[in-house]
């Protein structure tokens, strides 16, 4: 299966272990990877400041998407997943607009037909996949571990676009980190924001939120975190330490993206899953996956 | 009270002068529909504000000034950039009457105006026009400070859009503005 992927700004510009785990998982679940050419921004960071550009950015991605062939466009991002869905679905709904647009993807040398599907990684793996074919990919199984899972935001709602999971009670992420035999457990602050929206705002009040979920969860004692949306993983890993400081408090939670947790699960080399490039401190977590008999 | 000439009734805002900008406020409902008008205040929104305990975000009182079309103080003060747009309101509405839409909305009408945008808006802006991304790949450095690029991390190389995409979002923009 080929599927082309739209990564966004965040992940490759910054947020490279997404791209590198996902990069080397996919392959082992017979799935080839493609990239777009000249994809931009995706829209939501401008959605603020003028809803039309927004759209436009979204729309000219999918047409992208659709002139790679695939039929596929995976969109790993919740906030660009979000903005792709909710562009995608006023352009197939409303006429008027419709015609702008396509007008200005013609000057671009563009043209969108709406056959292009969009999967987050999540349903992608979850529904697509399947979670019986990521088993039998597993070589190091997780038994033991505990482990808790932010699904974010946009991925979940609103609930009138976004069919991924449930809007208040998601469950396909734990199903996955189940998948490979850790333990999931449920916690009360499962659908806390993780705060990211408000960097370009009000960054110290994101970092605030950010902390005082990340407090609740060390309270746990649990073996980590497992996201799989960039913004969300900016702010639980490489703002962690930081965030820590704005609620005085010393908070030490090892947080991964869901792919590279697959990755170790499959016996994939770290390097090649960027756990290097991680700042939370996951080293005993690492470790203790990969001392596990194969 | 009721103030104006005439036949046209203008809602005022005792405390603060305010007057209602019905135009604008003509302008959310055509943009976002009647449920605008249709929020009884049940405060569900408000109740799980992601905002609402670090940076006092109402969002029934957004949509009850947005209601009455008390559109102004709400455009030039720093309360709609308070959202962090996690669509818990939206979600939640009883009466699918999205308070986080009302919000974006007239941070639009706010950046058409050009009045209090936050600046980390107006850079991302900036960096899309120039070459397509919010920012431009990054050198990151790993837990034992090894210095890692795309290229050293074996990444492909990325293009940016160019041609007349930067001049497409320009005209889009300047649309909205008039």
């Amino acid at each position: 299966m080929r599927v082309s992927v739209y990564w966004g700004c965040m992940i490759p510009t910054a947020e490279y272990a997404y791209e590198l785990s996902l990069r080397a998982a996919l392959p082992r679940l017979g799935v080839e990877v493609a990239d777009l050419d000249s994809f931009s921004c995706c829209g939501s960071p401008i959605a603020s400041v003028d809803r039309s550009a927004a759209n436009y950015l979204a729309l000219r991605n999918i047409a992208l998407g659709e002139r790679s062939g695939s039929r596929t466009l995976l969109v790993p991002c919740n906030g660009c997943y979000l903005n792709l869905v909710d562009a995608y679905h006023h352009w197939r709904s409303d006429e008027k607009p419709r015609a702008d647009v396509d007008q200005s993807l013609k000057k671009e040398g563009l043209s969108l037909k709406g056959t292009c599907e969009l999967m987050h990684v999540i349903d992608f793996l979850h529904d697509r996949i399947g979670l019986e074919a990521i088993r039998r990919a597993v070589t190091r199984p997780l038994p033991g571990l505990r482990l808790l899972s932010h699904t974010g935001c946009h991925l979940l709602r609103p609930s009138s676009l976004l069919s991924v999971d449930d809007p208040e009670d998601p469950k396909k992420l734990d199903a996955l980190v189940r998948t490979l035999g850790a333990e999931t457990l449920t916690y009360p602050e499962n659908l806390d924001c993780c705060g990211a929206g408000l960097l370009l705002s009000h960054p110290e009040t994101a970092m605030a939120l950010s902390a005082a979920k990340l407090k609740a969860i060390q309270a746990l004692g649990i073996d980590g975190l497992v996201v799989s949306c960039p913004s969300c993983h900016t702010m639980y890993d490489a703002k962690q330490e930081a965030a820590g400081k704005t609620i005085g408090q010393v908070l030490s939670i090892p947080v991964m993206y869901y792919t590279q947790l697959l990755g170790l699960a499959m016996g994939l080399d770290q390097r090649a899953l960027g756990l290097q490039l991680n700042k939370s401190p996951i080293d005993r977590l690492v470790e203790n996956i990969s001392l596990r008999r194969v | 009270m009721f103030g104006g000439s005439g036949t046209s009734l203008t809602l005022r805002d005792l405390t603060s002068e305010a007057s209602a900008n019905a135009e604008l406020k003509q302008r959310l409902v055509e943009n976002l529909g009647s449920a605008v008008q249709s929020c009884f205040r049940c405060l569900r929104c408000t109740s799980g504000c992601t905002s609402m305990k670090l940076l006092e975000l109402k969002p029934h009182f957004i949509m009850n000034m947005a209601k009455l079309g008390l559109l102004e103080e709400l455009l030039s003060s720093g309360t709609l950039w308070t959202c962090a747009l996690c669509l818990k309101c939206k979600e939640r509405c009883p009466q699918q009457s999205s308070p986080s839409d009302v919000i974006v909305s007239l941070r639009n009408v706010s950046f058409q105006r050009e009045l209090s945008v936050p600046e980390g808006y107006l850079r991302v802006v900036s960096s899309i026009l120039e070459n397509g991304l919010i920012q431009q790949p990054a050198e990151v450095v790993s837990r034992d400070f090894e210095e890692f690029t795309r290229d050293s991390l074996g990444l492909p190389r990325m293009g940016n859009p160019g041609g007349v995409f930067a001049e497409i979002l320009v005209e889009l923009m300047s649309r909205g503005a008039g």
